[in-house]
Protein backbone atom coordinates (compact mmCIF):
# COMPACT_ATOMS: atom_id res chain seq x y z
CA UNK A 1 0.00 0.00 0.00
CA UNK A 2 2.99 2.40 0.81
CA UNK A 3 5.03 1.54 -1.83
CA UNK A 4 1.73 1.94 -4.12
CA UNK A 5 1.54 5.64 -2.91
CA UNK A 6 4.60 6.99 -2.27
CA UNK A 7 5.54 7.22 -6.04
CA UNK A 8 1.81 9.19 -6.19
CA UNK A 9 3.14 11.45 -3.23
CA UNK A 10 6.11 12.45 -5.00
CA UNK A 11 3.88 13.43 -8.28
CA UNK A 12 1.99 15.73 -5.63
CA UNK A 13 5.48 17.09 -4.58
CA UNK A 14 6.41 17.51 -8.14
CA UNK A 15 2.99 19.08 -8.96
CA UNK A 16 3.70 21.58 -5.30
CA UNK A 17 7.06 22.39 -6.56
CA UNK A 18 6.10 23.55 -9.90
CA UNK A 19 3.46 25.75 -8.54
CA UNK A 20 6.19 27.62 -5.96
CA UNK A 21 8.84 27.73 -8.54
CA UNK A 22 5.74 29.51 -10.40
CA UNK A 23 6.61 27.95 -14.04
CA UNK A 24 3.38 27.59 -14.56
CA UNK A 25 1.15 31.26 -14.18
CA UNK A 26 -2.49 29.69 -14.11
CA UNK A 27 -1.23 26.34 -11.75
CA UNK A 28 -3.51 25.86 -8.73
CA UNK A 29 -1.41 24.56 -5.15
CA UNK A 30 -2.41 21.32 -4.39
CA UNK A 31 -3.55 22.78 -0.93
CA UNK A 32 -5.65 25.14 -2.93
CA UNK A 33 -7.74 22.55 -5.18
CA UNK A 34 -7.94 20.51 -2.08
CA UNK A 35 -10.04 23.46 -0.49
CA UNK A 36 -11.74 23.95 -3.41
CA UNK A 37 -13.17 20.12 -3.19
CA UNK A 38 -13.43 20.73 0.29
CA UNK A 39 -16.10 24.13 -0.17
CA UNK A 40 -17.47 23.27 -3.73
CA UNK A 41 -18.23 19.42 -2.39
CA UNK A 42 -21.98 19.79 -3.43
CA UNK A 43 -21.66 20.54 -6.64
CA UNK A 44 -19.07 18.15 -7.62
CA UNK A 45 -21.22 15.50 -5.58
CA UNK A 46 -23.85 16.63 -8.15
CA UNK A 47 -21.95 16.32 -10.82
CA UNK A 48 -20.37 12.76 -10.15
CA UNK A 49 -23.88 11.23 -9.70
CA UNK A 50 -25.28 12.74 -12.62
CA UNK A 51 -21.84 11.51 -13.96
CA UNK A 52 -22.72 7.73 -12.47
CA UNK A 53 -26.26 8.11 -14.09
CA UNK A 54 -25.41 8.77 -17.62
CA UNK A 55 -22.71 5.91 -17.85
CA UNK A 56 -24.58 3.30 -16.02
CA UNK A 57 -27.48 4.08 -18.52
CA UNK A 58 -25.55 4.42 -21.74
CA UNK A 59 -23.39 1.33 -20.92
CA UNK A 60 -26.68 -1.29 -20.09
CA UNK A 61 -27.95 -0.18 -23.36
CA UNK A 62 -24.50 -0.99 -24.88
CA UNK A 63 -24.51 -4.35 -22.88
CA UNK A 64 -28.54 -5.13 -23.83
CA UNK A 65 -28.25 -4.72 -27.54
CA UNK A 66 -24.41 -5.05 -28.28
CA UNK A 67 -24.37 -8.92 -26.50
CA UNK A 68 -27.29 -10.13 -28.84
CA UNK A 69 -26.59 -8.48 -31.95
CA UNK A 70 -22.86 -10.34 -31.38
CA UNK A 71 -24.54 -13.81 -30.56
CA UNK A 72 -26.85 -13.11 -33.59
CA UNK A 73 -23.49 -12.81 -36.06
CA UNK A 74 -21.96 -15.42 -34.25
CA UNK A 75 -24.91 -17.90 -34.62
CA UNK A 76 -25.73 -17.26 -37.88
CA UNK A 77 -23.56 -16.77 -41.19
CA UNK A 78 -25.80 -14.26 -43.24
CA UNK A 79 -25.75 -12.09 -40.57
CA UNK A 80 -21.88 -12.23 -40.12
CA UNK A 81 -21.33 -11.60 -44.03
CA UNK A 82 -23.36 -8.96 -43.23
CA UNK A 83 -22.18 -6.71 -40.78
CA UNK A 84 -18.82 -7.83 -40.71
CA UNK A 85 -17.50 -5.45 -42.83
CA UNK A 86 -19.85 -2.78 -41.19
CA UNK A 87 -18.37 -3.03 -37.42
CA UNK A 88 -15.05 -3.58 -38.99
CA UNK A 89 -14.96 -0.09 -40.17
CA UNK A 90 -16.77 1.56 -37.19
CA UNK A 91 -15.00 0.04 -34.51
CA UNK A 92 -12.07 2.37 -34.88
CA UNK A 93 -14.63 5.50 -35.26
CA UNK A 94 -13.82 7.87 -32.86
CA UNK A 95 -16.89 7.89 -30.40
CA UNK A 96 -16.88 11.46 -29.89
CA UNK A 97 -16.97 12.12 -34.15
CA UNK A 98 -20.26 11.00 -33.91
CA UNK A 99 -21.41 13.63 -30.99
CA UNK A 100 -21.71 16.15 -33.72
CA UNK A 101 -24.88 14.40 -35.51
CA UNK A 102 -26.54 13.39 -32.32
CA UNK A 103 -26.04 17.43 -31.11
CA UNK A 104 -28.16 18.32 -34.18
CA UNK A 105 -30.79 15.86 -33.34
CA UNK A 106 -31.01 15.99 -30.43
CA UNK A 107 -29.05 19.50 -28.88
CA UNK A 108 -27.34 19.22 -25.55
CA UNK A 109 -28.42 16.85 -22.95
CA UNK A 110 -29.00 13.49 -21.43
CA UNK A 111 -29.99 11.92 -24.32
CA UNK A 112 -26.94 12.83 -26.40
CA UNK A 113 -24.53 11.50 -23.63
CA UNK A 114 -26.28 8.61 -22.92
CA UNK A 115 -25.97 7.75 -26.69
CA UNK A 116 -22.50 8.53 -26.86
CA UNK A 117 -21.93 6.42 -24.17
CA UNK A 118 -23.59 3.87 -25.62
CA UNK A 119 -22.22 4.11 -29.38
CA UNK A 120 -18.65 3.76 -27.22
CA UNK A 121 -19.82 0.56 -25.21
CA UNK A 122 -21.24 -0.97 -28.46
CA UNK A 123 -18.85 -1.83 -30.90
CA UNK A 124 -16.38 -3.77 -28.78
CA UNK A 125 -19.46 -5.76 -27.25
CA UNK A 126 -20.93 -6.98 -30.03
CA UNK A 127 -17.25 -7.82 -32.17
CA UNK A 128 -16.04 -9.47 -29.25
CA UNK A 129 -19.49 -11.36 -28.31
CA UNK A 130 -19.34 -12.67 -32.20
CA UNK A 131 -15.80 -13.16 -32.26
CA UNK A 132 -16.07 -15.25 -28.84
CA UNK A 133 -18.99 -17.60 -30.45
CA UNK A 134 -17.43 -18.29 -33.78
CA UNK A 135 -14.46 -18.81 -32.11
CA UNK A 136 -15.99 -21.94 -30.10
CA UNK A 137 -15.01 -25.15 -31.40
CA UNK A 138 -17.24 -26.82 -33.91
CA UNK A 139 -17.03 -30.34 -32.70
CA UNK A 140 -18.19 -28.78 -29.16
CA UNK A 141 -21.23 -27.98 -31.35
CA UNK A 142 -21.77 -30.83 -33.04
CA UNK A 143 -20.70 -33.15 -29.92
CA UNK A 144 -24.08 -31.51 -27.94
CA UNK A 145 -26.34 -31.80 -30.97
CA UNK A 146 -25.22 -35.79 -31.58
CA UNK A 147 -26.07 -35.81 -28.02
CA UNK A 148 -29.73 -34.51 -28.53
CA UNK A 149 -29.79 -30.64 -26.87
CA UNK A 150 -32.27 -28.44 -28.22
CA UNK A 151 -32.10 -25.02 -29.54
CA UNK A 152 -32.02 -23.38 -25.81
CA UNK A 153 -30.08 -26.05 -24.68
CA UNK A 154 -27.11 -25.29 -26.98
CA UNK A 155 -27.26 -21.82 -26.73
CA UNK A 156 -27.26 -21.86 -22.79
CA UNK A 157 -24.63 -24.72 -22.04
CA UNK A 158 -22.14 -24.73 -24.67
CA UNK A 159 -22.19 -21.19 -27.13
CA UNK A 160 -22.88 -18.97 -23.91
CA UNK A 161 -20.38 -20.69 -22.15
CA UNK A 162 -17.37 -20.96 -24.91
CA UNK A 163 -17.82 -17.50 -25.36
CA UNK A 164 -17.96 -15.90 -22.12
CA UNK A 165 -14.09 -15.25 -22.01
CA UNK A 166 -14.65 -12.97 -25.69
CA UNK A 167 -17.75 -11.78 -24.01
CA UNK A 168 -16.16 -10.38 -21.05
CA UNK A 169 -13.08 -8.94 -22.71
CA UNK A 170 -15.41 -6.90 -25.08
CA UNK A 171 -17.19 -5.94 -21.42
CA UNK A 172 -14.15 -4.44 -20.13
CA UNK A 173 -12.53 -2.73 -23.07
CA UNK A 174 -16.73 -0.95 -23.24
CA UNK A 175 -15.76 -0.17 -19.71
CA UNK A 176 -13.06 2.07 -20.87
CA UNK A 177 -14.40 3.48 -24.00
CA UNK A 178 -17.80 4.33 -22.19
CA UNK A 179 -15.60 5.91 -19.43
CA UNK A 180 -13.64 8.09 -21.84
CA UNK A 181 -17.11 8.68 -24.44
CA UNK A 182 -19.01 10.00 -21.37
CA UNK A 183 -16.12 12.51 -19.81
CA UNK A 184 -15.96 13.70 -23.87
CA UNK A 185 -19.39 13.59 -24.63
CA UNK A 186 -19.58 16.23 -21.26
CA UNK A 187 -17.53 18.20 -21.91
CA UNK A 188 -19.49 18.97 -25.98
CA UNK A 189 -22.54 18.05 -25.18
CA UNK A 190 -23.28 18.32 -21.04
CA UNK A 191 -26.26 21.30 -19.88
CA UNK A 192 -25.88 21.74 -16.37
CA UNK A 193 -23.58 18.76 -14.50
CA UNK A 194 -21.53 16.14 -14.83
CA UNK A 195 -17.58 15.47 -14.40
CA UNK A 196 -16.59 16.36 -17.88
CA UNK A 197 -18.95 19.25 -17.94
CA UNK A 198 -17.36 20.50 -14.84
CA UNK A 199 -14.17 20.83 -16.48
CA UNK A 200 -15.40 22.29 -19.23
CA UNK A 201 -17.29 24.90 -17.98
CA UNK A 202 -14.54 26.08 -15.15
CA UNK A 203 -11.88 26.09 -18.22
CA UNK A 204 -14.36 28.61 -19.82
CA UNK A 205 -14.74 30.47 -16.72
CA UNK A 206 -11.21 30.42 -16.17
CA UNK A 207 -11.70 28.55 -12.96
CA UNK A 208 -8.62 26.88 -12.41
CA UNK A 209 -8.98 25.14 -9.00
CA UNK A 210 -12.49 23.80 -9.88
CA UNK A 211 -10.79 22.31 -13.00
CA UNK A 212 -8.00 20.54 -10.82
CA UNK A 213 -10.69 19.36 -8.25
CA UNK A 214 -12.93 17.90 -11.13
CA UNK A 215 -9.84 16.33 -12.76
CA UNK A 216 -8.31 14.60 -9.23
CA UNK A 217 -11.81 13.18 -9.03
CA UNK A 218 -12.22 11.78 -12.62
CA UNK A 219 -8.61 10.48 -11.91
CA UNK A 220 -9.81 8.63 -8.73
CA UNK A 221 -12.74 7.16 -10.25
CA UNK A 222 -11.22 6.36 -13.28
CA UNK A 223 -8.73 4.11 -10.69
CA UNK A 224 -11.59 2.95 -9.03
CA UNK A 225 -13.49 1.57 -12.02
CA UNK A 226 -10.30 -0.19 -13.11
CA UNK A 227 -9.16 -1.74 -9.85
CA UNK A 228 -12.85 -3.09 -8.38
CA UNK A 229 -14.47 -3.72 -11.95
CA UNK A 230 -11.70 -4.18 -14.93
CA UNK A 231 -9.04 -6.07 -12.82
CA UNK A 232 -11.40 -8.52 -10.94
CA UNK A 233 -13.27 -8.93 -14.69
CA UNK A 234 -10.16 -9.83 -15.71
CA UNK A 235 -9.06 -11.96 -12.58
CA UNK A 236 -12.36 -13.75 -12.90
CA UNK A 237 -12.00 -14.59 -16.76
CA UNK A 238 -9.00 -14.03 -18.63
CA UNK A 239 -6.18 -14.78 -15.59
CA UNK A 240 -8.67 -17.87 -13.96
CA UNK A 241 -9.04 -19.60 -17.59
CA UNK A 242 -5.52 -19.71 -18.60
CA UNK A 243 -5.54 -17.21 -21.33
CA UNK A 244 -2.82 -14.62 -21.76
CA UNK A 245 -3.03 -11.27 -19.77
CA UNK A 246 -3.88 -8.33 -22.52
CA UNK B 1 -10.02 -11.42 -53.81
CA UNK B 2 -12.80 -13.44 -52.54
CA UNK B 3 -11.67 -11.68 -49.41
CA UNK B 4 -12.46 -8.01 -50.21
CA UNK B 5 -15.54 -9.08 -52.77
CA UNK B 6 -17.01 -10.46 -49.76
CA UNK B 7 -16.04 -7.27 -47.29
CA UNK B 8 -17.16 -4.82 -50.01
CA UNK B 9 -20.21 -6.29 -51.55
CA UNK B 10 -22.13 -5.77 -47.81
CA UNK B 11 -21.25 -2.64 -47.88
CA UNK B 12 -22.34 -1.91 -50.95
CA UNK B 13 -25.47 -3.33 -50.19
CA UNK B 14 -25.73 -1.13 -47.17
CA UNK B 15 -25.12 2.21 -48.80
CA UNK B 16 -27.33 1.04 -51.71
CA UNK B 17 -30.34 0.31 -48.84
CA UNK B 18 -29.03 3.87 -47.04
CA UNK B 19 -29.60 5.66 -50.58
CA UNK B 20 -33.41 4.54 -50.78
CA UNK B 21 -34.12 4.89 -47.36
CA UNK B 22 -32.66 8.66 -47.67
CA UNK B 23 -34.90 9.26 -50.65
CA UNK B 24 -38.00 7.61 -48.95
CA UNK B 25 -38.25 10.86 -46.45
CA UNK B 26 -39.21 9.29 -43.40
CA UNK B 27 -36.17 10.69 -41.87
CA UNK B 28 -35.48 14.25 -42.22
CA UNK B 29 -32.75 14.67 -45.03
CA UNK B 30 -30.86 16.87 -42.88
CA UNK B 31 -29.88 14.14 -39.99
CA UNK B 32 -29.51 11.09 -42.71
CA UNK B 33 -28.13 12.79 -45.96
CA UNK B 34 -28.22 10.25 -48.95
CA UNK B 35 -24.74 8.70 -49.64
CA UNK B 36 -24.50 10.34 -53.07
CA UNK B 37 -24.67 14.00 -51.17
CA UNK B 38 -21.99 12.76 -49.20
CA UNK B 39 -19.92 11.63 -51.88
CA UNK B 40 -20.34 14.92 -53.84
CA UNK B 41 -19.47 17.01 -50.16
CA UNK B 42 -16.23 14.71 -49.91
CA UNK B 43 -15.44 15.44 -53.40
CA UNK B 44 -16.19 19.32 -53.61
CA UNK B 45 -14.12 19.37 -50.11
CA UNK B 46 -11.22 17.01 -51.82
CA UNK B 47 -10.85 19.58 -54.82
CA UNK B 48 -10.36 22.80 -53.13
CA UNK B 49 -7.37 24.27 -53.97
CA UNK B 50 -4.94 26.95 -52.78
CA UNK B 51 -6.30 29.45 -50.48
CA UNK B 52 -9.14 27.69 -49.30
CA UNK B 53 -9.07 25.08 -46.37
CA UNK B 54 -10.39 21.66 -47.64
CA UNK B 55 -10.43 18.22 -47.08
CA UNK B 56 -6.91 17.47 -48.09
CA UNK B 57 -5.45 20.07 -44.88
CA UNK B 58 -7.54 18.69 -42.61
CA UNK B 59 -6.62 14.95 -42.99
CA UNK B 60 -3.07 15.86 -43.69
CA UNK B 61 -2.69 18.63 -40.62
CA UNK B 62 -4.68 15.48 -38.73
CA UNK B 63 -2.13 12.67 -39.75
CA UNK B 64 0.34 14.88 -38.67
CA UNK B 65 0.03 15.70 -35.24
CA UNK B 66 -1.25 11.79 -35.06
CA UNK B 67 2.55 10.76 -36.25
CA UNK B 68 4.56 13.30 -34.73
CA UNK B 69 2.44 12.61 -31.35
CA UNK B 70 2.15 9.25 -31.44
CA UNK B 71 5.99 8.39 -32.24
CA UNK B 72 7.56 9.89 -29.67
CA UNK B 73 4.72 8.93 -27.05
CA UNK B 74 5.75 5.01 -28.41
CA UNK B 75 9.01 5.74 -27.92
CA UNK B 76 9.04 6.87 -24.55
CA UNK B 77 6.25 4.48 -23.72
CA UNK B 78 8.64 1.02 -24.99
CA UNK B 79 11.42 2.66 -23.47
CA UNK B 80 9.35 3.22 -20.06
CA UNK B 81 8.28 -0.16 -20.50
CA UNK B 82 11.63 -1.92 -20.99
CA UNK B 83 13.03 -0.01 -18.04
CA UNK B 84 9.53 -1.19 -15.90
CA UNK B 85 10.50 -4.73 -16.70
CA UNK B 86 13.86 -4.94 -16.42
CA UNK B 87 14.56 -2.54 -13.04
CA UNK B 88 12.05 -3.18 -10.03
CA UNK B 89 12.88 -0.05 -9.07
CA UNK B 90 11.51 1.67 -12.03
CA UNK B 91 8.61 -0.39 -11.76
CA UNK B 92 7.75 0.23 -8.21
CA UNK B 93 8.04 3.94 -8.81
CA UNK B 94 6.03 3.91 -12.45
CA UNK B 95 3.13 1.52 -12.16
CA UNK B 96 0.80 3.18 -9.70
CA UNK B 97 1.67 6.48 -11.94
CA UNK B 98 0.21 4.74 -14.94
CA UNK B 99 -2.60 2.58 -13.18
CA UNK B 100 -3.72 6.23 -11.73
CA UNK B 101 -3.29 7.76 -14.72
CA UNK B 102 -3.62 5.26 -17.57
CA UNK B 103 -7.71 5.65 -17.33
CA UNK B 104 -7.47 9.36 -17.34
CA UNK B 105 -9.55 9.85 -20.55
CA UNK B 106 -7.30 11.67 -22.74
CA UNK B 107 -9.33 14.62 -23.44
CA UNK B 108 -9.09 15.91 -19.95
CA UNK B 109 -6.00 16.98 -20.32
CA UNK B 110 -6.73 19.33 -23.07
CA UNK B 111 -7.99 22.16 -21.06
CA UNK B 112 -4.51 22.11 -18.35
CA UNK B 113 -2.83 22.07 -21.69
CA UNK B 114 -4.26 24.92 -23.00
CA UNK B 115 -3.68 27.09 -20.46
CA UNK B 116 -0.02 25.95 -20.63
CA UNK B 117 0.61 25.64 -24.24
CA UNK B 118 -2.12 27.37 -26.05
CA UNK B 119 -4.63 26.80 -28.80
CA UNK B 120 -2.58 24.75 -31.76
CA UNK B 121 -0.66 22.15 -32.42
CA UNK B 122 1.68 21.86 -29.13
CA UNK B 123 -1.64 21.10 -27.20
CA UNK B 124 -2.94 18.46 -29.92
CA UNK B 125 0.58 16.74 -30.30
CA UNK B 126 0.89 16.64 -26.36
CA UNK B 127 -2.73 15.21 -25.99
CA UNK B 128 -1.45 12.54 -28.55
CA UNK B 129 1.25 11.79 -27.31
CA UNK B 130 -0.08 11.53 -23.77
CA UNK B 131 -2.41 9.53 -24.85
CA UNK B 132 -0.33 7.09 -27.20
CA UNK B 133 2.25 6.61 -24.36
CA UNK B 134 0.32 4.74 -21.95
CA UNK B 135 -1.17 1.64 -23.50
CA UNK B 136 2.69 1.26 -24.71
CA UNK B 137 4.49 1.68 -21.56
CA UNK B 138 1.85 -0.56 -19.58
CA UNK B 139 2.08 -3.54 -22.57
CA UNK B 140 5.98 -3.41 -22.74
CA UNK B 141 6.20 -3.26 -19.22
CA UNK B 142 3.50 -6.60 -19.06
CA UNK B 143 5.56 -8.34 -22.25
CA UNK B 144 9.17 -7.77 -20.86
CA UNK B 145 8.24 -9.36 -17.25
CA UNK B 146 6.58 -12.03 -18.97
CA UNK B 147 9.91 -13.28 -20.71
CA UNK B 148 11.22 -16.67 -19.08
CA UNK B 149 14.12 -16.13 -16.80
CA UNK B 150 15.65 -19.14 -18.10
CA UNK B 151 16.33 -17.83 -21.52
CA UNK B 152 17.66 -14.69 -19.80
CA UNK B 153 19.93 -17.04 -17.50
CA UNK B 154 20.62 -19.04 -20.78
CA UNK B 155 21.59 -16.15 -22.84
CA UNK B 156 23.66 -14.78 -19.78
CA UNK B 157 25.79 -18.36 -19.49
CA UNK B 158 26.38 -18.10 -23.07
CA UNK B 159 27.86 -14.48 -23.27
CA UNK B 160 25.90 -12.39 -24.33
CA UNK B 161 25.93 -8.86 -22.73
CA UNK B 162 23.79 -6.04 -21.74
CA UNK B 163 22.38 -5.10 -25.21
CA UNK B 164 22.27 -8.57 -26.44
CA UNK B 165 19.92 -9.66 -23.89
CA UNK B 166 17.71 -6.72 -24.75
CA UNK B 167 17.63 -6.73 -27.96
CA UNK B 168 17.64 -10.39 -28.62
CA UNK B 169 15.73 -11.46 -25.87
CA UNK B 170 13.34 -9.12 -24.84
CA UNK B 171 12.38 -7.63 -27.19
CA UNK B 172 12.06 -9.97 -29.58
CA UNK B 173 10.28 -12.54 -26.74
CA UNK B 174 8.00 -9.58 -25.73
CA UNK B 175 6.95 -8.64 -29.17
CA UNK B 176 3.37 -9.80 -29.40
CA UNK B 177 2.91 -7.24 -25.76
CA UNK B 178 4.63 -4.60 -27.77
CA UNK B 179 2.68 -4.78 -31.11
CA UNK B 180 -0.60 -4.91 -28.87
CA UNK B 181 0.81 -1.89 -27.18
CA UNK B 182 1.63 0.05 -30.52
CA UNK B 183 -2.05 -0.88 -31.65
CA UNK B 184 -3.85 0.37 -28.96
CA UNK B 185 -1.40 3.46 -28.44
CA UNK B 186 -2.50 4.21 -31.76
CA UNK B 187 -6.06 3.62 -31.52
CA UNK B 188 -6.08 5.83 -28.38
CA UNK B 189 -3.56 8.45 -29.54
CA UNK B 190 -6.12 8.96 -32.95
CA UNK B 191 -9.49 9.06 -30.83
CA UNK B 192 -7.97 11.62 -28.23
CA UNK B 193 -6.80 13.15 -30.99
CA UNK B 194 -9.42 13.67 -32.82
CA UNK B 195 -11.78 14.86 -29.69
CA UNK B 196 -8.78 17.43 -28.77
CA UNK B 197 -9.34 18.67 -32.35
CA UNK B 198 -12.84 19.36 -31.06
CA UNK B 199 -12.72 21.18 -28.12
CA UNK B 200 -9.58 23.00 -28.92
CA UNK B 201 -10.61 25.01 -31.77
CA UNK B 202 -7.54 24.07 -34.12
CA UNK B 203 -8.84 25.61 -36.87
CA UNK B 204 -7.94 22.79 -38.73
CA UNK B 205 -8.03 18.96 -38.61
CA UNK B 206 -10.50 16.24 -39.33
CA UNK B 207 -12.10 16.78 -35.97
CA UNK B 208 -12.34 20.42 -35.85
CA UNK B 209 -13.77 20.23 -39.35
CA UNK B 210 -16.62 17.98 -38.50
CA UNK B 211 -17.48 19.55 -35.01
CA UNK B 212 -17.01 23.10 -37.11
CA UNK B 213 -20.14 22.01 -39.90
CA UNK B 214 -22.82 21.19 -36.44
CA UNK B 215 -22.60 24.73 -36.40
CA UNK B 216 -23.69 25.14 -40.21
CA UNK B 217 -26.18 22.27 -39.76
CA UNK B 218 -23.71 20.34 -42.69
CA UNK B 219 -24.24 16.63 -41.72
CA UNK B 220 -22.97 15.59 -44.80
CA UNK B 221 -19.57 17.23 -43.79
CA UNK B 222 -20.06 15.17 -40.43
CA UNK B 223 -20.86 11.45 -41.79
CA UNK B 224 -18.00 12.37 -44.78
CA UNK B 225 -15.67 12.95 -41.66
CA UNK B 226 -16.96 9.54 -40.25
CA UNK B 227 -16.16 7.44 -43.44
CA UNK B 228 -12.82 9.20 -43.99
CA UNK B 229 -12.15 8.34 -40.43
CA UNK B 230 -12.71 4.76 -40.55
CA UNK B 231 -11.34 4.20 -44.21
CA UNK B 232 -7.96 6.34 -42.68
CA UNK B 233 -7.37 3.66 -39.52
CA UNK B 234 -8.49 0.67 -41.43
CA UNK B 235 -5.63 1.63 -43.88
CA UNK B 236 -3.23 2.62 -41.51
CA UNK B 237 -4.09 -0.75 -39.07
CA UNK B 238 -4.15 -3.04 -41.98
CA UNK B 239 -1.00 -2.09 -43.97
CA UNK B 240 0.99 -0.40 -41.42
CA UNK B 241 0.65 -3.03 -38.68
CA UNK B 242 -0.14 -5.96 -41.12
CA UNK B 243 3.36 -5.43 -42.37
CA UNK B 244 5.15 -5.21 -39.07
CA UNK B 245 3.47 -8.23 -37.52
CA UNK B 246 4.66 -10.28 -40.61
CA UNK B 247 7.90 -8.87 -40.78
CA UNK B 248 8.29 -9.67 -36.82
CA UNK B 249 5.98 -12.13 -34.66
CA UNK B 250 4.30 -14.26 -37.26
CA UNK B 251 7.68 -15.25 -38.92
CA UNK B 252 8.52 -16.40 -35.60
CA UNK B 253 5.40 -18.02 -35.37
CA UNK B 254 3.82 -15.93 -32.62
CA UNK B 255 0.86 -14.17 -32.42
CA UNK B 256 -0.64 -10.73 -31.36
CA UNK B 257 -4.16 -11.88 -31.09
CA UNK B 258 -4.45 -11.29 -27.33
CA UNK B 259 -6.78 -8.09 -27.37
Amino acid sequence: MLIFILPLASLVIIWWTVYWMGLIRVLPSPIEVAGTMVSRWRILLRDLGSSAVRIAAGFCLAMVIGIPVGLLMGTNRYVHFLLRPILTLLLPVPTLAWVPILLIMWGVGDQTIIFAIFLGGFFSIAYNTATGVRGIDQDLILAARIMGASRRELFAKVLLPGSMVSVLAGLRLAIGYSWRALVGAEMLAAASAGLGFRVFNSWRFVAVDVMFASLVIIMAIGFIMERFLVEPLERRTVKRWGMIRV
Amino acid sequence: MYELASFLFPLLLFVALWEIFAHTGLVKPILLPPPSKILKRLLIEAGKGAGEIGLADHLLNSLYRLVIGFSTGAMVGALSGLGMGMNRWIYGYLNPVITVLMPVPGITWTPILVLVLGFGDPTLITVTFIASFFPVAYNTAAGVRSVKRDHIWAGKIMGVDRMGTVFKILIPSSAPYIITGLKLGLARGWRTLIACEMIAAALTGIGFWIFDAKEYLKTDVIYGGIIVMAMVFVIIDRIGFGYLERQTIEKWGMSADIG
